[in-house]
């Protein structure tokens, strides 16, 4: 019973998933972490993207002169907590944090102090940024004006994205962007010279913009890595953004000719405003300085929408945690309703159901099992888009429990399944067996080998994978050379 | 022997996650969320001035707890960004909010400068303003009016209903990243307990424990005091004396850091034992046997014929 299969699935709820960005910093060598630790800035970040397990434990740590005994430590661990502790002790020495040998743990020295230095202030390192004076002539960005920047380069990125499968033309994003789109492999130019998107293109539209962020600053990282771009000055701006104050203006100054290098791209992905190229001074958007937080990353895009949202029905997205964009309505008879008149919304939207009918602030649709198979053959799974309805879900929504309706929800897991009902192996068809005898005898040696995927008595054959395939052959060779 | 490709029905699988992984799960997406931490530090004058005296044995001046006091503040803001702070002040005769991270009390924003991280900064300087403030305020008197615990443990429950409820509109909304998870509120108590606020400090505990609020008590110089032991117990909190008292910030940080979430993984130290002595209604007394109505369950240091309230 396929129905009774879906039910036990909804119970694997996601474990705590590390920040993306700590695989990364885990692979680069002791030396240019140190290297980076020496920032209070940078510390202070990557303690952010952290786990709450390490970050207790580093706290504990942080004011201690001497190395703490591994004993004493373990003292404080709960047996249930055991592996929790186990693994964030792994990712601490991991990312040379902490100093783990069999007895003793203690921080590395460099991160220590830093990290003290930045929760105490003072040094001379400038990590957080030189701030600009005041300047009298020319009025500096307010925090709208920034949002909308940030929001207008970010949705030129997406929007491109989702419309270059549709022969459409919209803006293109400067050149180091598409680059960068095509390196990360979420776009590429196979069928033609005109870049079409991939299927983790499309899964990535349908992330929140946190991840959307992350997982192309860490593919900017690698390129980085081959632009032979020193890695450490690259993480430790991107951290030093990410504890900047919104709404003010810095000095490029003190930034080393890597950074200004960066500057330059990290204006085009929307996550720094500068007046003019040239200019001596830049401010960082809520994309970057949410970071290394949780908060969400761009402003509610109905504010950049138009006119219509303010009055009548979007009214009521607006009144309530306009933080939250929820604009989503999903009926039990399949229907979507979604409040928005944003292209790209829509855009995204059309990814996975069948318009209907489009009003200046209302797309209506369908899902459908012609448009949800449409999704899946573009490579987005089933809980994709579940958890794309679920976190832009309307606030009328959230008033349901389960939030979006079960039998929709089942639907589309079930199409999902329908796809995936045969399963291709490559390997050897073994038949035409002498006897019945010998048929048994080297179908259990294969099942030894634990090579065998199908069999059939009757027609004395079965069929064994590529790799068990010298194994058997060999075996039979032996027997019939024996006999 | 031929190559082929085999086709086969392809069945998924299903597993069953054991239960105890599910609670371990629950408690790690309850530590993702933001806390909400209200500290209340008890400031009367005679008894820093006594804690300051070198005839104790680690004394300790205000200026050393305070400095170490904002370093354990600076601690909780930087573990997550969306983590909130409240601090309030239990002066002689009145409670002040200190700081708070929803609204901004002063209008003059510290300037900016490189080398430190500016809410950091702005915690820094708006608590020791403040509380400079208030102690040049405060006049020579004769007589020191006792600290304003109460009025300050209040003002932070308060504080707290407004933040975890904070409209009815929005009340359906689970998911809202700006609910706090956990409330806390960590007091720093210096003065000795004062019996006449036995029924304001028990109906404070009670509003606690309705709101789920975790009340965490350092006694940081002077004698145990009963009623906050039984604050910290109630509401499953952590009460600690300070012996150490050079080791103000590791204590902080080692008990008192750590949300309700985690301290089911990294244990914090709980009171072994706990006086839960009450004061009686008449005389205001710690009593150890007391009388009680059996009507209205009053308090009294001796049998009255007919109860008086």
């Amino acid at each position: 019973m396929p129905v009774q299969s879906l039910q036990n699935t909804d119970v694997i709820v996601p474990q705590h998933t590390p920040h993306p960005l700590l695989p990364f910093l885990q692979s680069q060598s002791q030396t240019t972490l140190t290297r980076l630790y020496q920032r209070p800035s940078s510390c202070l970040s990557v303690f952010r993207l952290l786990g709450p397990i390490e970050r207790q434990l580093i706290m504990n740590l942080l004011w201690l002169e001497s190395a703490l005994s591994v004993a004493t430590i373990s003292a404080w661990v709960l047996p249930e907590g055991k592996d929790a502790y186990d693994s964030a002790l792994a990712v601490m020495t991991g990312l040379h944090i902490a100093q783990n040998s069999a007895v003793k743990l203690a921080l590395n020295s460099t991160f220590k102090s830093s990290l003290r230095q930045a929760i105490t202030g003072g040094g001379s390192t400038g990590s957080f940024g030189v701030p600009t004076d005041k300047d009298g002539k020319r009025q500096s960005a307010n925090i709208e004006n920034l949002d909308a920047y940030a929001l207008e380069r970010w949705e030129t990125i997406l929007h491109y994205m989702v419309s270059s499968g549709q022969g459409q033309n919209p803006t293109k994003p400067s050149q180091g962007v598409l680059y960068l789109l095509q390196r990360s492999g979420l776009m590429n130019n196979a069928h033609g010279p005109a870049l079409q998107i991939t299927s983790s293109g499309f899964q990535f539209l349908l992330h929140s913009p946190h991840d959307q962020l992350w997982n192309l600053l860490l593919q900017y990282l690698h390129m980085a890595e081959e632009r032979q771009m020193d890695l450490v000055e690259v993480l430790s701006f991107l951290f030093m953004l990410s504890t900047m104050d919104l709404g003010r203006e810095y000095s490029t100054e003190p930034l080393s000719e890597t950074q200004k290098a960066m500057l330059e791209d990290l204006r085009d992905y929307g996550l720094v405003w500068q007046r003019k190229t040239s200019s001596k001074r830049f401010s960082p958007t809520r994309l970057a300085t949410t970071l290394t937080s949780s908060s969400p990353p761009l402003p509610s895009s109905h504010s950049t929408g138009g006119s219509h949202t303010a009055d009548g029905t979007g009214a009521v997205a607006l009144s309530s945690g306009a933080a939250q964009q929820g604009f989503i309505v999903l009926e039990t008879n399949y229907r979507i309703y979604a409040y928005t008149d944003n292209p790209l919304q829509t855009a995204v939207l059309n990814l996975f159901i069948t318009m209907k009918y489009r009003f200046p602030n209302l797309v209506v649709g369908m899902l459908t099992r012609e448009s949800v198979r449409k999704a899946l053959g573009n490579g987005i799974s089933a809980d994709q888009i579940i958890s794309y309805l679920t976190t832009h879900a309307h606030p009328q929504m959230r008033k349901n429990n389960p939030l979006l309706p079960v039998t929709v929800q089942d639907q589309i897991r079930l199409w999902e399944l329908e796809r995936n009902r045969l399963k291709s192996a490559e390997g050897y068809l073994y038949k035409d067996f002498a006897s019945q005898a010998d048929y048994e005898y080297v179908l259990a040696y294969a099942k030894q080998l634990d090579v065998v995927l199908w069999e059939n008595a009757g027609k004395r054959c079965f069929f064994g994978t590529l790799e068990g395939h010298a194994n058997v052959r060999g075996f039979i060779e032996r027997r019939t050379g024996s006999v | 022997m031929i190559t082929a490709y085999l086709l086969w029905l392809y069945r998924s699988s299903t597993s069953h996650a054991p239960n105890w992984t599910k609670y371990l799960t629950c408690i790690i997406s309850a530590m993702e969320k933001a806390s909400h931490l209200s500290v209340i530090v008890d400031l009367s004058p005679t008894q820093w001035h006594l804690s300051a005296q070198t005839s104790n044995q680690y004394p300790l001046s205000i200026e050393t707890f305070l400095s170490q006091l904002l370093a354990f503040l600076n601690a909780h803001i930087a573990s997550k960004h969306e983590n909130s702070l409240v601090v309030f002040g239990a002066f002689p005769g009145k409670s002040v909010l200190l700081y708070s991270s929803t609204e901004l009390l002063s209008d003059d924003v510290p300037s900016l400068d490189a080398n430190s991280y500016l809410p950091f900064k702005l915690v820094d300087s708006t608590v020791v303003q403040r509380i400079m403030n208030e102690f040049d305020a405060i006049g020579e008197l004769d007589e020191e009016p006792s600290c304003a615990l109460v009025g300050a443990v209040t003002k932070a429950l308060c504080y707290i209903n407004r933040i975890t409820h904070p409209s009815s509109t929005t009340a359906g909304v689970a998911e809202d990243p700006s609910i706090v998870h956990d409330p806390r509120i960590l007091i720093l108590s210096v003065s000795p307990d004062l019996s006449s606020s036995y029924i304001p400090i028990m109906n404070a505990i009670f509003s606690a424990q309705k709101l789920k609020v975790t009340i965490d008590v350092c006694k940081v110089y002077g004698p145990d005091t009963v009623f906050l032991q039984q604050a910290a117990h109630l509401t499953n909190g952590s009460y600690i004396y300070l012996e150490r008292r050079d080791a103000l910030l590791q204590y902080l940080i080692m008990s008192f850091l750590s949300p309700t979430s985690i301290r089911k993984i990294l244990a914090v130290p709980k009171q072994d034992k706990i006086d839960f002595r009450a004061a009686c209604f008449c005389h205001k007394n710690i009593v150890d046997i007391g009388f009680v109505c059996s009507v209205c369950l009053s308090i009294f240091c001796q049998p009255l014929p007919v109860c008086s309230t």
